[in-house]
C-alpha cells in the first residue's frame, strides 16, 4: 500500500512544479548606489545594501542561484516581478548565458521588449521599460551540479 | 488625490486594468508614499531528470523613506501699481512635491537686490487664499508663523498671498519685487541630508533635490499713467449759422491722449448727453471711422440705460497710440 502512495506522489510532482530547496539555492539582494570621494578626491560609486529608498532613487537587484544537487538542472528560468512602485530601468537586465525576456501583462506573456505592445488610451503602442511587469532569464544551457549563475536588473522608485 | 480628479479623468472611463496602470505612473507625481514597503521575490524553475521543479528566493524588503521637497510658484503676472498704493497682493502656490505629509513655514522678503524699489510688507503680510478666489479678500486668513503653518499632504498645494504697500517715492516704470519662501519644518539641507525617524510613521526623512526649501519672486511695476482729455464743440443752426437754437446740431469732438509712460488699461471714454439735447443716431466716430450705436463688436455704444451716454472702449492705451479722437452729434430739443 505504501508503494502505491509513493507513486501517486511522484505523479503529483510531475504535473506541477514544487518547491525544491534541495536542488537550487536562490538568493536575492537589493542594493543602491552611494557616491563618495576617495582619498584622491575622485568620485567613487559603490553599491551598498539597501533597506530604505526614496522616490527617484535607483535600486539594483541581484539574484544568485546555485545548483546544490548532484544532478544538472535543465531549463533554468528565473522570473522576477517588478513591484508596482518601481519602474524597470531600460537595458539594465543582465544575465550571463541567459536569454532575457520581458512581460508587460503581469507575467502572462514574455518576449523581447521591442516585440511587445500595450494599449494606452485605446491605442496600441510599442512597450517601453516603463511598462515592464516581469523580467525572465532563460538559461541557455543546463546548470551543472555545483555551478552557479546570476541575474541582475535595476529599477527606479516612482 | 482622487484618480478621477480633473487630471486623471480621462482614465475613469477605461477598464480597471488601464486605470491601475495609470495610477502607477501618473497619479503619484510626488512619488511612492513614505512608508510603503516594497518586497521582491525571484522564482526559479528548472528540470531535474525531467521533473519540473521551482524554488523561490528569499524576499527582500525596501521601506520607502519620506523625501522632503517643496516648490513655490508665483501665480500673479507683473502687478501694476501706483505710488502710495496699499495692500497690493501677489499670489503664489506652495506645493508639497515630496512623498509624505509635511509642515511648511512661510516667510516674506521684500528687500530684493537688483530691483528699483522695496515694497513695504503689510502687517500681517502673508495670507492664505482661504476662499480660493485668487483675489485678496476680507475672508482670507492671515498666516501666523508657528500657529497655522500649512500642513500639506504629498502633492497637495496651498495658495498664498504676499501683501505689500507701495512707497510714495516710486517713479513710473520702476520695478519692486517681493519673495515668498516656504521651508520644511522637519529641516532643510543638501539633497540626501537625513533626518532619522522624522518622516511619516517614523521612517527616515531625506532632503530631496529642492533642499526642503523653495522661493519665488513676484513683481510690482509702477505704472502711473497721465491721460489728457479735451472736449470741443461746434454748433450748426438750421439757418446756416452757429447759434444754439432748438434744432441746432452740436458736434462734440473729444480727444484722449496718454501723455506719460505706462499703460492706461482698458480705457473707456464715457460722455453723458447734455440735458435738453438728443443724441443724433449713428453720429459717433472714432478716429474718423463710424461706430454703430448698438453694444456690439465695435468700440462704440450709445448707452440709454440711466443717463444717456456715448461710451467708447479705447482698450489699453499708451503714448505710442497717439491721440484718440471721438466725435458725435446731438440736437438741441
Amino acid at each position: 500500500m505504501k508503494k502505491v502512495i509513493g507513486v501517486l506522489l511522484i505523479l503529483a510532482c510531475a504535473s506541477t512544479a514544487v518547491a525544491a530547496e534541495g536542488h537550487l539555492n536562490v538568493r536575492t539582494v537589493v542594493q543602491k548606489e552611494t557616491v563618495r570621494l576617495d582619498d584622491g578626491g575622485a568620485v567613487q560609486t559603490e553599491l551598498v545594501s539597501a533597506d530604505t529608498v526614496v522616490p527617484g532613487e535607483n535600486v539594483f537587484y541581484t539574484i544568485t542561484f546555485q545548483n546544490i544537487s548532484e544532478e544538472p538542472a535543465d531549463n533554468v528560468v528565473i522570473t522576477n516581478p517588478i513591484a508596482e512602485s518601481l519602474t524597470y530601468l531600460d537595458g539594465s537586465a543582465f544575465g550571463p548565458g541567459a536569454e532575457i525576456r520581458f512581460s508587460v501583462d503581469g507575467g502572462h506573456t514574455f518576449a523581447g521588449l521591442d516585440e511587445l505592445t500595450v494599449i494606452e488610451d485605446g491605442e496600441e503602442r510599442t512597450a517601453t521599460a516603463d511598462d515592464v511587469t516581469h523580467i525572465r532569464w532563460r538559461m541557455q544551457e543546463a546548470l551543472a551540479a555545483g555551478a552557479q549563475g546570476v541575474a541582475r536588473f535595476a529599477a527606479v522608485l516612482n | 488625490m482622487s484618480p478621477c480628479g480633473s487630471a486623471g479623468s480621462r482614465f475613469c472611463r477605461l477598464p480597471i486594468f488601464f486605470a491601475l496602470v495609470a495610477l502607477g505612473s501618473e497619479s503619484l507625481a510626488a512619488g511612492t508614499p513614505a512608508g510603503t514597503v516594497i518586497e521582491n521575490t525571484a522564482t526559479v524553475s528548472f528540470d531535474v531528470g525531467g521533473t519540473p521543479l521551482s524554488v523561490d528566493s528569499n524576499t527582500t524588503t525596501l521601506t520607502v523613506d519620506e523625501r522632503i521637497d517643496v516648490t513655490v510658484t508665483v501665480q500673479s503676472p507683473q502687478v501694476l501699481v501706483a505710488a502710495n498704493d496699499t495692500n497690493r497682493e501677489l499670489l503664489f502656490t506652495v506645493t508639497n512635491t515630496g512623498n509624505g505629509t509635511e509642515t511648511f513655514q512661510l516667510a516674506i522678503d521684500s528687500v530684493i537686490a537688483g530691483n528699483d524699489f522695496d515694497p513695504v510688507p503689510a502687517v500681517p503680510a502673508i495670507y492664505f487664499d482661504t476662499d480660493g478666489s485668487g483675489d485678496f479678500n476680507v475672508g482670507d486668513q492671515a498666516y501666523t508663523p508657528g500657529s497655522n503653518d500649512p500642513v500639506l499632504l504629498a502633492d497637495e498645494s496651498v495658495d498664498v498671498f504676499l501683501i505689500n504697500d507701495i512707497p510714495g517715492t516710486v517713479l513710473n516704470g520702476q520695478i519692486g519685487r517681493s519673495e515668498l519662501t516656504a521651508t520644511s519644518a522637519t529641516g532643510t539641507g543638501a539633497p540626501g541630508t537625513e533626518f532619522a525617524g522624522q518622516g511619516d510613521n517614523g521612517v527616515d526623512a531625506i532632503i530631496g533635490t529642492t533642499g526642503g526649501e523653495a522661493a519665488d519672486l513676484g513683481e510690482y511695476l509702477v505704472s502711473e499713467v497721465a491721460v489728457s482729455v479735451t472736449k470741443a464743440q461746434a454748433v450748426t443752426d438750421p439757418f446756416g449759422g452757429s447759434e444754439p437754437l432748438p434744432g441746432s446740431t452740436i458736434t462734440y469732438t473729444i480727444t484722449v491722449e496718454v501723455t506719460s509712460t505706462g499703460t492706461a488699461s482698458t480705457s473707456v471714454l464715457s460722455d453723458a448727453i447734455p440735458t435738453f439735447t438728443t443724441y443724433v443716431p449713428n453720429s459717433m466716430t472714432l478716429n474718423g471711422s463710424p461706430l454703430t450705436d448698438a453694444a456690439d463688436a465695435d468700440a462704440g455704444e450709445f448707452n440709454t440705460a440711466g443717463i444717456p451716454s456715448v461710451v467708447v472702449q479705447l482698450g489699453d492705451l499708451t503714448q505710442t497710440d497717439g491721440i484718440q479722437t471721438i466725435v458725435f452729434e446731438v440736437q438741441i430739443d
